[in-house]
């Protein structure tokens, strides 16, 4: 029988830690909607989308009731659709139809995102790939609802660099389009190294080839849940300070796979996996920053910082495994600068830099997300960043990514607002030494060797 | 999937909270299964276990007019299906 502690922990965690389910998305493929003429493509998506995610947002509002735990985000990802479009489109116009497409579906079925307006590309580009990439700063400018994402990288292909460079472009042209709204766009477009085909979380979440007709993928979270655990063992030793982490991460994570089981069951879709993420949130205390802090550092960014996130990250997966029968996507920590209020506060002092923030990805489940850099930033210097960002997933055998805002007609230290879960930051300052003739030379990093680990 | 639902109540302590919800309850054919409660202080911490079985309205019905029970007493009374508590609770 339950008992009366247990069962206020949990609402405690719920009431005043933000005890959350940050996402239940449901993938669908877009394969059989492949057609050479475009407005047939459009309705055929349209079509699928709506009658597969159609009940998806009142069936989590429903188990959101029913187990009192709030489901913040309801979101599609669907097939690359540099893949679904490339009989049917010859200009960029043609895919950002597609993205109208996908956007009125968004606001058909009710849902947050809709995210794969993507292109794999780790090995080189179709002509459709150039053409989806090149349409990406109009598509995300005319919609509202969609994310994009762009695989440069992985550690069996190496780094695509003529696309890494042809990305600096974009998300400057993107920041361009969007400059009106603090050049928003940007924070709906990701590029990756090594991504995940159920990725549960957006900018990035794209339904991979390799996964069924339809699938539902959850992403839990809990920063709050793990600061307070963590607030309860201060001064106790790396034993206690790892196995309070994986007690919390193995909690937070079995409400993830409550709901997604469930929601599997009430739309009739199969359980995907569950993504073991502590994703912050702008709201005080739904942050990893605080973690960070709790653990002993003044604020995140000071030495010992990836110490810390190795730990963090390390013991959510541990725990976090045993609590769900498949778990996949990113798995581990975010560090989403504008979207932690408490990291946004460390980038504002100085505390956290860009090379800090660099260092980190090389111990979390991300990289380099949600940062806002100044408008003037050279689309070299953006590829230069995605580059070394590439190499550390590429090498490491990881999944790596990055978001920055290049934010028009702004300069460090200046502050800019994205809204909503995407919060504000203070622009960070950034290497001002060129590396031009580097991501010039066009061409590819060849894959890194397997042997010889050092 | 069963019916049992959790039921918890917190606010501060006067006569006649629990019979304001056990009332509800009776009113409305569900049967509780098991009540445990601490005060601390003067705040109370109640929780039942009860079966919806009998129950002849919907789950939204059910939170909403705890709600207002809950308002009549001063105290937040909230309804949550069992399930919650054991997967986090149990392995």
């Amino acid at each position: 029988m339950l008992d009366l502690n247990e069962v206020f922990e949990t609402n405690k965690m719920i009431a005043s830690e933000n005890l959350d389910v940050r996402t239940v998305t449901m993938g669908i493929s877009l394969l059989d909607c492949c057609d050479p003429n475009l407005d047939r493509l459009c309705q055929k998506i349209y079509d699928k989308i709506v009658s597969s995610a159609g009940a998806l947002v009142a069936t989590a509002d429903e188990i959101a009731l029913e187990y009192g735990i709030p489901i913040i985000n309801k979101r599609v990802s669907v097939t690359p659709i540099a893949l679904v479009g490339a009989a049917a489109c010859h200009t960029p116009a043609d895919f950002v139809r597609i993205a109208c497409t996908l956007e009125k579906a968004a606001q058909k079925i009710g849902v947050n995102f809709i995210g794969g307006y993507s292109a794999l590309v780790q090995k080189g580009m179709t002509a459709a790939d150039r053409l989806l990439i090149d349409s990406i700063p109009q598509a995300l400018a005319q919609t509202e609802h969609i994310c994009s994402s762009v695989s440069l990288a992985s550690t069996k292909t190496g780094i695509d660099m003529d696309a890494v460079r042809l990305m600096g472009d974009i998300v400057k042209q993107t920041a361009a389009a969007t400059r009106k709204q603090d050049s928003l766009g940007c924070a709906k477009l990701v590029v990756f190294c090594n991504p995940t085909d159920d990725n549960p979380f957006m900018a990035g979440a794209f339904h991979g080839v390799t996964e069924a007709d339809r699938v539902i993928n959850v992403g839990v979270s809990g920063p709050g849940v793990v600061r307070t655990a963590l607030s309860k063992v201060r001064g106790a030793n790396f034993e206690v300070l790892c196995e309070t982490i994986k007690k919390t991460a193995f909690k937070v994570t079995r409400v993830g796979q409550l709901v997604a089981k469930e929601a599997s069951r009430r739309l009739n879709v199969p359980f995907g996996i569950v993504d073991l993420s502590l994703a912050p949130t702008p709201a005080v205390g739904d942050s990893i920053a605080d973690i960070i802090h709790e653990m002993g550092m003044e604020y995140c960014g000071a030495p010992g910082t990836t110490a810390a996130l190795a730990i963090l990250n390390d013991q959510v997966k541990k725990g976090g495994i045993m609590a769900s029968s498949y778990v996949g996507g990113l798995s581990g920590a975010f560090i989403p600068v504008s979207e932690d209020s408490s990291m946004a506060e460390a980038a504002r002092i100085g505390a956290l830099t860009l090379e800090k923030l660099e260092a980190m990805t090389c111990v979390c489940s991300v990289g380099l997300d949600m940062i806002a850099i100044p408008g003037d930033t050279s689309s070299e210097t953006i590829a230069g960043i995605m580059a070394d960002e590439m190499a550390i997933g590429m090498v490491n055998q990881k999944t790596t990514a990055v978001r920055l805002i290049p934010v028009i007609g702004k300069k460090a230290g200046e502050t800019c607002s994205f809204g909503g879960l995407l919060g504000d930051a203070t622009i960070m300052p950034v290497n001002r030494y060129s590396c031009a003739d580097f991501v010039n030379r066009g061409g590819r990093i060849p894959a890194p060797i397997h042997s010889f680990k050092n | 999937m069963t019916n049992r639902t959790v039921i918890t109540l917190v606010g501060k302590d006067h006569t006649g909270i629990i019979a304001a919800v056990c009332n509800y309850f009776a009113q409305n054919n569900i049967n509780i299964l098991d009540i445990s409660q601490t005060t601390v202080e003067e705040y109370i911490n109640m929780m039942m276990i009860v079966d919806l079985d009998g129950y002849r309205k919907s789950f939204p019905e059910l939170v909403a007019d705890l709600e207002k029970v809950g308002k009549q007493v001063g105290c937040i009374i909230k309804a949550q299906h069992e399930d919650i508590f054991n997967m986090m609770h149990r392995i």
